[in-house]
């Protein structure tokens, strides 16, 4: 090795340093983050894995809804949210998972990076994977079949909720099992949970009384049709039956219920994660 | 005769002996259900100062480091650095900490310098990547991926990392294990030189020769307890020195005399007879001159000869085995 010696920094009496902003500190990360996702071919296959929920979709018999809408559509424009749903328990738990047992995230913590930042990255990530997927599925969709959203910023907003919520399940995850592969499994179980009592595959009408109104209280189904209603410009959020369109500040008030639920879970699963997250492979 | 000299921290500066201590620990416990695996640990670190922890497998260095890093809460009693608890890593006590840990750390899929420029980046008041790199002699491996590296080059990223951060606090955690010879004693330098900075130091090795050399104070745990601390010095001279010589075949055990200060012990060895004096009474200096005096005198007046007589200070390594008990729990925790 060089004989450079160690220099010491020039620094106040008091000692204090200040690091960069956690914003800033998240930004960071993120772009590592798609470095490591690009480098990283089983990350592909979660980017794959959302593009194959559309093909039951298309071949599922269809209904009319209401006006000029098939519940395909509404199924489809449901599923979009199964993008970041997939990405963000599948990835979140794989990599976090895989990067515990590689002591990279003690490291991170070690070296003075705060939770919120290591998560933000990772969550940004799969937000930022999801909405480019999300706009390609629109867009084929509208080259298809010429419908195009009727409001693309509600459905973003669903999109982003959503997949926040699901990145959050994904790092709860970790804190079950030892290792990726024991996350990449155990990690398919709420994935499908999630994707069955989302109103997906079929509306939660179809489910018994109790059990429709608990699954539209989880945090996939109220995203779902927020982005149901901002596909179509109609208020479903009391049910298909008898759903009107409504112009845009209507559609946010009738969504305001289900934007509170989904950040309600948000916060909830926030809490959790800090809570419960083990970022030591070692367990006593 | 033969003596055993030892190189120790004493040589390579004073640490900083009248500032406050940037790391307390008193009486640390650490307990999982029923099990305890620090029990009652106390400790201080001052600027400019490495405490060696020592220990047997399972001794609770690694939980002990984890609570100073901030992983663990303790169980009772209370861990400060710069008089904040670490718990939880807050402001004020991350920016200024940075560790080696023991089973490295580094993101296999980035380079070398990727891995350094996302660690500077993250940083406040961060050194710059190229002086680090030149530092630990990987400037020209900065284009490889971790997962090309070799083990020992691993571990002068994972120093490397902790010290862009320009650390006030440093925790080493086995941070020579599978260094080359070379690149071990360049890594004692680079250490001495942090701790001539005022960086305070808490290592853990196993690597003894590394303690005496780098440890301004040491540590010996074993099943969760310190069982002896101070400097290398006052260690050792705690544990006595050795005199020892081949019992004359006329010589009966029962016959061997009392020296003051000593204790003796006899033991079977190429089917001859070995005494062991171990003398921890009187004066550290010239204790054992005076059993070696008693102890010829007493030959001298048999008309015998003490063959084989060599006398030596403790080392670190007998005051560690006798800690451990003599047991075979010597592996790396």
């Amino acid at each position: 090795m060089s004989t450079t010696t160690v220099r010491t920094s020039d620094r106040g009496a008091s000692g204090t340093r200040t690091a960069p902003s956690v914003f800033a500190q998240t930004l960071r990360l993120t772009r590592t983050e798609f470095t490591l996702f690009v480098r990283y071919q089983t990350a592909w296959l979660y980017l794959l894995m959302p593009m194959v929920l559309f093909v039951p979709l298309m071949s599922m018999p269809s209904a009319p809804a209401f006006g000029d809408y098939t519940t395909t559509d509404l199924s489809i424009a449901a599923a979009l949210l199964g993008i970041g749903l997939m990405l963000g328990i599948g990835h979140a738990s794989n990599v976090f998972a895989a990067r515990r047992e590689s002591l990279v995230l003690k490291r991170l913590r070690v070296s003075g990076v705060p939770r919120a930042a290591i998560f933000g990255g990772v969550t940004l990530l799969v937000l930022l994977f999801t909405l480019l997927l999300t706009a390609l599925v629109v867009a084929v969709i509208s080259a298809m079949n010429g419908t195009t959203p009727a409001d693309p910023v509600l459905l973003g907003v669903a999109v982003l909720l959503c997949t926040t919520a699901m990145t959050f399940v994904g790092l709860l995850i970790t804190s079950l099992v030892r290792n990726a592969e024991s996350a990449q499994m155990f990690s398919t179980l709420p994935m499908l949970f999630l994707l069955m009592t989302g109103g997906i595959f079929f509306p939660l009408e179809l489910m018994p009384g109790p059990v429709g109104a608990v699954a539209g209280l989880l945090p996939v189904a109220p995203a779902a049709e927020m982005a149901q209603a901002a596909y179509t410009g109609y208020d479903v959020f009391g049910g298909f039956e008898g759903a009107e369109a409504v112009g845009t500040l209507e559609l946010w008030t009738a969504s305001l219920p289900s934007i509170a639920v989904m950040l309600v879970w948000i916060v909830i699963l926030a809490l959790a994660v800090g809570r419960f997250f083990k970022w030591d492979p070692r367990r006593p | 005769m033969t003596t055993q000299n030892t190189a120790t921290a004493v040589e390579n500066g004073a640490p900083h002996t009248t500032a406050e201590p940037t790391v307390v620990v008193r009486d640390l416990r650490q307990r999982y259900g029923d099990f305890e695996a620090v029990k009652g640990v106390s400790f201080e670190i001052r600027p400019g100062e490495l405490f060696a922890l020592l220990g047997t497998n399972g001794a609770g260095k690694t939980t002990t480091i984890e609570t100073l890093e901030g992983f663990r809460k303790p169980s009772s009693g209370m861990a400060r650095i710069f008089g904040q608890d670490p718990f939880g890593q807050p402001a004020g006590v991350r920016e200024r900490a940075d560790a080696v840990l023991q089973g490295s750390g580094l993101m296999d899929d980035l380079s070398v310098e990727e891995n350094l420029v996302l660690t500077r980046d993250l940083a406040a008041d961060p050194r710059d990547v190229d002086e680090v790199l030149e530092l630990v002699d990987l400037t020209e491996k900065r284009g490889l991926r971790v997962r090309q590296l070799s083990g020992g080059q691993k571990r002068r990223l994972d120093l490397a990392s902790a010290l862009i951060s320009r650390p006030e606090v440093l925790y080493l955690d086995e941070p020579t294990t599978g260094m080359d010879p070379e690149a071990r004693h360049e890594t004692w330098r680079i250490v001495n030189d942090l701790k001539a900075s005022g960086v305070a130091i808490l290592l853990t090795t196993h690597y003894l020769e590394e303690a005496e050399r780098l440890a301004d104070r040491l540590a010996i745990m074993h099943r969760g307890e310190i069982h002896v601390e101070g400097t290398l010095a006052d260690v050792l001279a705690g544990w006595g020195d050795r005199v020892g010589f081949q019992v004359p075949d006329e010589v009966r055990t029962a016959d061997l005399p009392e020296v003051e200060g000593a204790r003796c012990e006899v033991e079977t060895r190429d089917q001859a007879l070995w005494a062991t004096y171990t003398v921890t009474g009187g004066g550290v200096a010239d204790r054992a001159h005076h059993a070696v005096a008693a102890l010829l005198a007493w030959a001298t007046a048999r008309g015998t000869v003490l063959r084989h007589l060599q006398v030596r200070g403790a080392s670190l390594e007998d005051v560690f085995l006798q800690v451990a008990d003599g047991t075979a729990d010597l592996l790396a925790e």
